[in-house]
């Protein structure tokens, strides 16, 4: 297992620039999750770790080892695909050992090594089928065997579960978690699905536009986010973002959105500033309707067991305010209410979208 | 239900299109099948019964004499051996260079490579009397006229553009993760033409191999151009060979048409079952 370095990464595709001068280090054993929307690069990412794309520009370093020119079956990664990539025509056994077969091991080391390996990913009973006499779930098993048999020194995921049904994505979710503590190795996992970055990564890295927006655990990003796209991309429901200006009166200073006022503390900033107020839907209170910094009528409840889900129409916003709140409570669809907006909870954008 | 089915044939009009469709292919059927047909009645008639009642007539007794002659002949074993030596190394040479530039169109395209494809694909509209006189020369020139050589080499040629086509479209069905797997796995690009590719393009390589085997063994002008002697014939050649041989040898012939015809029959119910498995692989979602 081994650390891995982008230093100043970039890859165009004739004009279009897909990554942009990335820098990350991955340390030893880490758990790293590249998280952003369709199109951020994140694939092409580690296309380029894998070295089935070239580089444009920059280095990258695997166990101190520059590899960057060197071809992809000599930098010792393995890749699980979107798809699987099962070769259709070979059995089980024969797909996981694929690679040692091409690599001249001998037999009777192949049988025991993808007898150790299926037993690991519980696929022992499959081993003479062909894939498409498979389910998902059990392809999915059988692509990652394929790729731990060789000992590879990074494991890379583009996008693994994203076929598979809501259910057996957490088992697997679970699988591959309990993979990694097994094997200590440093793995990389693509997903546009940020309950599955949440879940499984000791650091994330979110993408846009084929840059890294923020590098952090995944409660750093959640609780900290550093600009409006991660802070609205991370966290389901997303984060409330309500447009409004910085104020100042009698060495007060406000946050006006729409009719309604909240007293803030950014002395840094200058009056007249539009900023946008960002508040996951959890940290809104709700209180009577005089009470509150808001007032808003309840347009749609979703209710989903464990928590209820309420949609907001106020006059602060065009959009409508998520909040989460207890089942329990007693709230009925038009009902007015109070929303209280802890300035502890609220994170503050400019129009660019940056923290201020 | 009994008033209903009892007005049925009032309610609904005579369609008269399926009667016409079927008379008209029953007619091409029979127009088809009659010089086959005309070809096995002769073939089991003797010259007498040919010479007395025509082509047509429908023998009073099986005579086997002609495909007696016929396989006893050794001017036949020679023509069947000649065609074999062209058919089988031409239809394995023009396969596999249609694999190895079909993997190269489909899977690692380079800078214009679409353009030399459209080219080689072109070479197919070439009718074979516009290069006749060019390559009877060329040929010439090499000494190897009277040899199986030249006709070995030109089917080879001719057969690149149909292999090279039907390759790259089969292997641009096979999913680019394959590739990149097999790559991880630390196969070269050869081996994941070897090990991946062609395994998974069987139904491809057995309709080529059938449509390359039936073209080449069936052909008539090559042999004819380039072979002079009785012992460099193909079969094509030799069965228009008997006639002068032994007067108008209809019933010989007729006989030599069929043998001639079954090594084509043979391949293609042996590369069948391979058509049938391309057709429904995939067919069955797991």
């Amino acid at each position: 297992m081994a650390n891995l370095i982008l230093k100043n990464v970039s890859k165009t595709f004739g004009e279009t620039e897909v990554i942009k001068a990335v820098n990350l280090e991955v340390s030893n054993g880490e758990f790293v999750v590249f998280v952003g929307p369709s199109g951020c690069g994140k694939s092409t990412l580690l296309r380029l770790i894998t070295g089935l794309e070239e580089v444009t520009d920059g280095q990258i370093i695997i166990e101190d080892k520059d590899v960057t020119h060197l071809k992809p079956s000599k930098r010792e990664v393995a890749m699980v695909f979107q798809s699987y990539a099962l070769f259709p025509h070979l059995t089980v056994a024969e797909n996981i050992g694929f690679g040692l077969k091409l690599a001249k091991v001998p037999k009777a080391e192949i049988v025991a090594r993808v007898k150790e390996v299926a037993s690991v990913l519980r696929v022992e009973s499959l081993l003479a089928r062909k894939p498409r006499q498979l389910s998902g779930g059990q392809r999915q098993r059988v692509a990652i065997g394929r790729s731990i048999i060789r000992q590879p020194k990074v494991f890379l995921f583009d996008e693994p579960l994203s076929n598979l049904d809501a259910a057996l994505r957490v088992v697997m979710r679970i699988e591959i978690t309990r993979l990694h503590q097994n094997l200590q190795a440093t793995m990389i996992y693509v997903t546009h699905d940020q309950t599955e970055a949440m879940t499984l990564a000791d650091r994330i890295v979110v993408l846009n536009e084929g840059r890294i927006e923020q590098v952090g655990a995944p409660l750093e990003l959640y609780e900290k986010p550093a600009n409006k796209f991660v802070a609205g991309f991370i966290g389901s429901p997303a984060m409330n973002f309500i447009k409004g200006t910085f104020e100042t009166a009698d060495e007060r200073m406000f946050a006006r959105l729409g009719p309604h006022v909240m007293e803030i503390n950014k002395p840094d900033l200058k009056p007249g500033l539009a900023i946008e107020v960002g508040i996951r839907p959890e940290h809104i209170a709700i209180v009577a309707p005089e009470e509150g910094t808001l007032t808003a009528e309840v347009e749609i409840i979703e209710k989903l067991g464990v928590e209820s889900m309420l949609y907001l129409k106020t006059e602060a916003s065009q959009d409508l305010l998520t909040v989460r709140t207890d089942p329990r409570q007693t709230i009925r669809t038009g009902e007015r209410l109070g929303l209280k907006l802890p300035v502890s909870e609220c994170h503050f954008f400019d129009q660019k979208g940056n923290l201020v | 239900m009994v008033e209903q089915v009892a007005t049925l044939p009032s309610s609904r009009e005579f369609n008269p299109w399926p009667v016409v469709v079927f008379t008209c292919l029953l007619v091409l059927a029979g127009l088809f099948l009659a010089p086959t047909i005309g070809v096995i009645l002769s073939s089991i008639k003797t010259t007498r019964e040919i010479a007395e009642g025509g082509l047509w007539n429908i023998p009073t007794r099986l005579f086997l004499g002609n495909f007696v002659e016929v396989l006893a002949n050794p001017a036949v074993h020679r023509y069947f051996l000649n065609t074999l030596l062209v058919t089988l190394p031409a239809t394995a040479a023009s396969i596999a260079l249609g694999v190895l530039a079909g993997y190269v169109f489909a899977k690692l395209p380079f800078w214009g490579s679409n353009l030399i494809f459209l080219v080689l694909i072109s070479g197919m509209f070439f009718p074979p009397q516009v290069i006749l006189i060019p390559l009877f020369q060329f040929f010439n020139s090499l000494g190897l006229i009277d040899t199986l050589w030249p006709i070995i080499f030109i089917h080879t040629a001719l057969g690149i553009p149909i292999c090279t086509l039907l390759m790259r479209n089969f292997f641009a069905t096979v999913p680019n993760s394959l590739r990149e797997a097999a790559i991880l796995e630390g196969a070269n690009e050869f081996q994941v033409l070897t090990r991946v590719a062609l395994p998974l393009s069987l139904p491809a390589l057995a309709v080529l191999a059938t449509l390359q085997f039936t073209w080449i063994w069936n052909d008539f002008l090559w042999p004819l151009i380039f072979t002079q002697s009785d012992e460099k014939r193909t079969i094509m050649v030799g069965i228009v060979n008997l006639k002068g041989q032994y007067s108008v040898a209809w019933g010989v012939q007729g006989a030599l048409s069929l043998v001639a015809s079954l090594p084509t029959l043979i391949v293609f119910l042996f590369f069948q079952r391979y058509f049938i498995k391309g057709m429904t692989m995939g067919a069955v979602k797991g």
